[in-house]
């Protein structure tokens, strides 16, 4: 019985710490501050590296697609 | 004595939140990232509300939604190859945010369910993106793959509803361009660039070139057999679909609408052209046009259309009209464009509820509101959220914009004679076209709107890359002078932030109010502070 | 070469918009129609009683009252055009015949409409719709326009004949001037040609913006002086190349080109004969207002048609042209702020080079070339390259 409210005291008490830690991210704008200067620069560095194919060495077939016939 | 006053005071504001004059919300940025260095304290209730309904649920719901609509491996392949959704995705709270400081009440919670609504639908989008994306499954053409139709995002998603039981219709630039800007300005910027890089001059429409740009940087998923195109809204996006063309390579209907749009000769041929874009698709899919899904779409949009015009009511008529600035023209231009989805009809039911009690109680959730705004044209993406800095800075109130009152067309379905008039000129009616094309009577329907919407001055948006726009500024200055009508320009080039930043829109307003309406801010906090390295 | 006869005339003619020849159509009880795109078919305008005057705004550098009205961000033509107006130069204009086909000339012409800018109690302005592709439903569509904004007003109001039998006579007349232009610009396609851009440029803008029946003489008069005017035996030019492109009104600007060693042989743009100056063809058991329709959007070249194919086959007959015409190049041009164009010509700079072999000179002017030394440059270096290529072939 002791042990059974220990855990639920301690589960509590665990949600209420993450709830709290929750709120401080939220009111201390700490999910922004991490995203603006942690994630979003490795994430640009990363894109930047990115190999993409190069649209001026595309194919312009001019036949590929015919005259489209119409139906009504 | 003075030492309770103030105790009594500083109680009063953590319990309420600080009165509308004192809050100093320009206090709580850090210099130029527009980062907070703390949320905005607004009471107990409202705070928590922001923090439990707002910020957890939907940070909660926006992990729930990647895992309905596709799960987390297509999601983290998507975030790694593009650069539109890593970079945008995770910043979408300070979307929310940005377009709600200040609100307290029914106003922070009805805008916050269209902001959901709009959230949960660009979820939906990008999964289907990646789960069907070749690009992100070695080059395989899954089953999704053949069951997705590519639009531009000027073609109304309500062209597809014949399908929509068997197949989906992803615009091509919904998400990757036009809801991007908005959340995370830096993104378009490579768009816009890449285009450049080619040859493209830099003068026309900036959303064009985003829009082009995406084809060019290689940053589109390749999720589709075949796309269907538009000449909506302008010359740009005629020119786009040139590039688009060539960078995708696929089959490609083009639906072009036409510009003379209220001549009673053109509905024949506008129609001709929706029937065989449906033809094409049938050709394209093998799959049967199903008259009954159509109509059964049509008849839900038109749900949602009553309630738009319920709220416009509200919006014209009272005070009580809960629904922010930002979220009232983001929220109906997003839904009207990409037609009836569940989520949609959800959020109506949720906000209905919030409105009727704002009406019932006469709750009047912009007490400080000095004057009431028509916001014309176009608006500057990367800054959607002017209308609650506006209020907050100056008591602002915008009330209706422009795009707001695109496809405003209830379709009849008892014929299928009513039904196919009707959804023609709904067809024409699209947003950045309904006003702009067509002759300059229609951008001229302002004065019209201004009494309808018991406006008492105009944001008269001025993009300066809209060819259309421009050429019509002259008449427009010597319409206001004549009416004697308050009107503001706000410069802008759409989603490029680089061309007029958001401080100098501040300052062009700020101007006006102090030069030409001799008042005072309300919070002068907000006349002036650095966002330029800002989302 | 000998001068030709007409040609001082003729460049008088295009100094304003009401020239001596309009003068004397409109003393001889004629209206005068404006318009502004192919799209609004001149053979419809130049039936009996009246006659088309496609607008243009010579010499206009400074387009000041425009630029309030349409700002300094919309393409100069489109400014050029309201400039003029508003100093009075089209109030000989009976009624201006509108399209929507581009975002600046549209607003110019509602300003027409809108702002009693025209000094004529007559004047009305009215609008046509034009489809975006080459389909019968377009066809269609675009005839039903012209019956219902261009024929039907101006028999309305002006009692003008635009029964079948009136429009096969005008057709019949188009015909000639189109013939005519057509052997005049066939020259070009000679190793040695007779003519140069710039003149060629001159005789076709005068059977734009003259009315046809008084021009038709002096035209038919150079022809005839074409078919045996020689050449200088050596070549003045140094290669040739085809100019194509978005509005282009200015011969100052073909001569500028010209004067940097390339013959311009062959003109596909707005206001240029290619197209502009192919025959109307009248097939069995059509309208004659059917085969207008047909006719124009046939031969359109526009970069507005959205169909998949047409959009790609525009690069094709771009380089047919060229061959045909023997260019050893390709000039492409965008005025500011046209964004069909913009977007033309950044892959036409890319595709016609790439895939068709063919050099390519990309640029960007203004209505009025005033400042005309940043463009030299361009085009003495393209020459120049052109010519290297020729070396380096052994040609």
């Amino acid at each position: 019985m002791k042990k059974g409210k220990k855990i639920l005291f301690g589960v509590l008490g665990g949600a209420a710490a993450l709830y709290a830690g929750l709120f401080a991210v939220f009111y201390f704008d700490l999910d922004g501050k991490f995203l603006y200067h942690v994630v979003e620069p490795f994430l640009c560095k990363h894109y930047d590296k990115i190999e993409r194919r190069d649209i001026t060495k595309i194919p312009y077939d001019v036949d590929k697609y015919p005259e489209y016939e119409y139906k009504t | 004595m003075t030492g309770m006053k103030n105790f009594k005071k500083k109680l009063r504001d953590f319990v309420y939140g600080k009165p509308h004059r004192e809050r100093r919300l320009g206090e709580l940025y850090e210099p130029k990232t527009g980062l907070y260095k703390h949320r905005e304290w607004r009471g107990i209730k409202d705070t928590f509300y922001y923090f439990n309904r707002i910020w957890l649920y939907n940070y909660g719901m926006m992990v729930y939604d990647v895992m309905r609509y596709g799960g987390v491996v297509n999601f983290a392949k998507g975030v790694w190859r593009y650069r539109w959704i890593g970079q945008t995705y995770l910043t979408v709270m300070h979307w929310y945010d940005r377009g709600f400081e200040g609100l307290r009440g029914p106003a922070l919670a009805a805008s916050a369910w269209h902001y959901r609504a709009m959230t949960s639908e660009t979820i939906r989008q990008f999964m289907r993106m990646f789960s069907a994306d070749a690009n992100l499954h070695g080059g395989k053409r899954n089953e999704l793959w053949h069951k997705t139709i590519a639009h531009d995002e000027t073609v109304a998603g309500a062209i597809f509803y014949p399908w929509r039981d068997r197949l989906d219709d992803v615009p091509l630039q919904m998400v990757p361009y036009f809801v991007t800007c908005h959340v995370n300005c830096h993104t378009v910027l490579h768009y816009i660039d890449a285009v450049q890089s080619i040859g493209l001059p830099g003068d026309p429409c900036p959303m064009c070139q985003a829009e082009a740009g995406l084809s060019v940087l290689d940053d589109m998923p390749d999720y589709f057999p075949f796309l269907v195109t538009s000449n909506e809204a302008c010359d740009g996006s005629v020119g786009t679909s040139i590039l688009q063309d060539w960078a995708y390579d696929k089959p490609l209907f083009a639906m072009p609408q036409p510009m003379q749009f209220d001549d009673p000769l053109v509905q024949e041929h506008c129609r001709r052209e929706i029937e065989e874009c449906w033809k094409f698709i049938e050709e394209q899919t093998g799959m049967p046009f199903d008259y009954d899904c159509f109509v059964k779409y049509i008849e839900r949009f038109n749900e949602l259309t009553r309630f738009e015009h319920e709220k416009w009511d509200v919006a014209a008529n009272s005070e009580y009209y809960p629904v922010c600035g930002s979220a009232q023209a983001l929220y109906r231009i997003y839904y009207s464009q990409a037609g009836w989805r569940d989520i949609w009809a959800q959020t109506d039911k949720r906000v209905k509820k919030i409105l009727h009690r704002c009406v019932e109680q006469k709750i009047n959730c912009y007490p400080e509101a000095r004057h009431r705004v028509i916001a014309w044209s176009c608006a500057p993406l990367f800054y959607s959220y002017w209308p609650t800095w506006a209020y907050n800075c100056w008591g602002l109130h915008v009330i209706i914009n422009m795009d707001s009152l695109m496809f405003d067309i209830d379709v009849r379905t008892d014929t299928p004679e009513h039904l196919m008039e009707d959804f023609t000129i709904y067809n024409e009616w699209a947003p950045m076209r309904r006003m702009a094309v067509g002759g300059y009577r229609h951008i001229f329907e302002l004065w019209e709107n201004m009494e309808r919407f018991h406006c008492d001055m105009v944001m008269m948006y001025d993009q300066i890359q809209c060819k259309g726009m421009q050429g019509i500024t002259g008449m427009f200055e010597d319409e206001f002078r004549k009416r004697n009508i308050h009107a503001i320009w706000m410069p802008h080039a759409l989603p490029d932030s680089r061309t007029v930043t958001r401080a100098e829109i501040r300052s062009k307003i700020n101007d006006y109010m102090f030069t030409v309406m001799h008042e005072e801010p309300l919070d002068p906090t907000l006349l002036d502070f650095d966002d330029s390295q800002g989302w | 070469m000998r001068d030709l006869k007409h040609l001082i005339y003729f460049e008088d003619l295009l100094q304003e918009a009401n020239n001596a020849l309009v003068k004397q159509a409109k003393e001889s009880g004629k209206r005068a129609l404006g318009y502004t795109c192919y799209f609004i078919p001149e053979v419809l305008l130049d039936l009996e009683g009246c006659f088309g005057v496609r607008l243009r705004a010579p010499r206009c550098t400074s387009p000041d009252i425009a630029t309030y009205y349409m700002s300094g961000r919309t393409c100069h033509y489109g400014r050029s055009l309201l400039e003029r107006a508003l100093e009075g130069g089209y109030n000989f204009l009976d009624a201006q015949l509108a399209t929507e086909t581009c975002t600046v000339t549209c607003r110019f012409q509602e300003h027409l409409q809108m702002m009693d800018v025209i000094q004529n109690p007559d004047f009305f302005c009215e609008f046509t719709d034009v489809p975006f592709k080459k389909t019968q439903n377009s066809i269609e569509h675009y005839e039903k326009q012209l019956r219902a904004h261009v024929l039907n007003p101006i028999h309305e109001r002006f009692g003008i004949d635009t029964s079948d039998e009136a429009l096969l006579r005008a057709i019949e007349r188009h015909n000639e001037l189109c013939a005519l232009i057509s052997e005049i610009g066939d020259h070009r396609k000679e190793d040695n040609p007779n003519i140069t851009g710039y003149e060629f440029h001159v005789i076709q803008l005068v059977s734009l913006v003259c009315p046809k029946e008084l021009i038709l003489p002096y035209i038919r008069e150079t022809a005839e002086e074409l078919r045996t005017r020689e050449p200088d035996p050596k070549p003045w030019f140094r290669c040739k190349v085809l100019l194509t492109g978005s509005e282009n009104d200015d011969p100052g600007f073909t001569q500028l080109i010209e004067s940097c060693g390339a013959m311009v042989v062959a003109d596909r743009y707005c206001y240029g004969s290619l197209p502009g100056r192919e025959q109307i063809e009248l097939r069995e058991g059509e309208s004659p207002l059917t085969a207008v329709a047909r006719h124009y959007i046939a031969t359109s070249e526009c970069p507005r048609y959205m169909e998949q194919h047409v959009m790609r086959e525009r690069k094709k007959h771009l380089a047919d042209w060229a061959k045909e015409y023997k260019a050893d190049g390709i000039i492409v041009e965008s005025n500011k702020f046209c964004e069909y164009w913009s977007y033309e010509r950044t892959i036409d700079t890319i595709v016609l080079g790439r895939d068709f072999g063919i050099p390519v000179c990309s640029i960007e002017k203004e209505y009025i070339n005033s400042a005309s030394g940043q463009l030299r440059t361009r085009f003495q270096a393209f020459v120049e390259s052109i010519e290297i290529k020729q070396i380096q072939e052994g040609k």
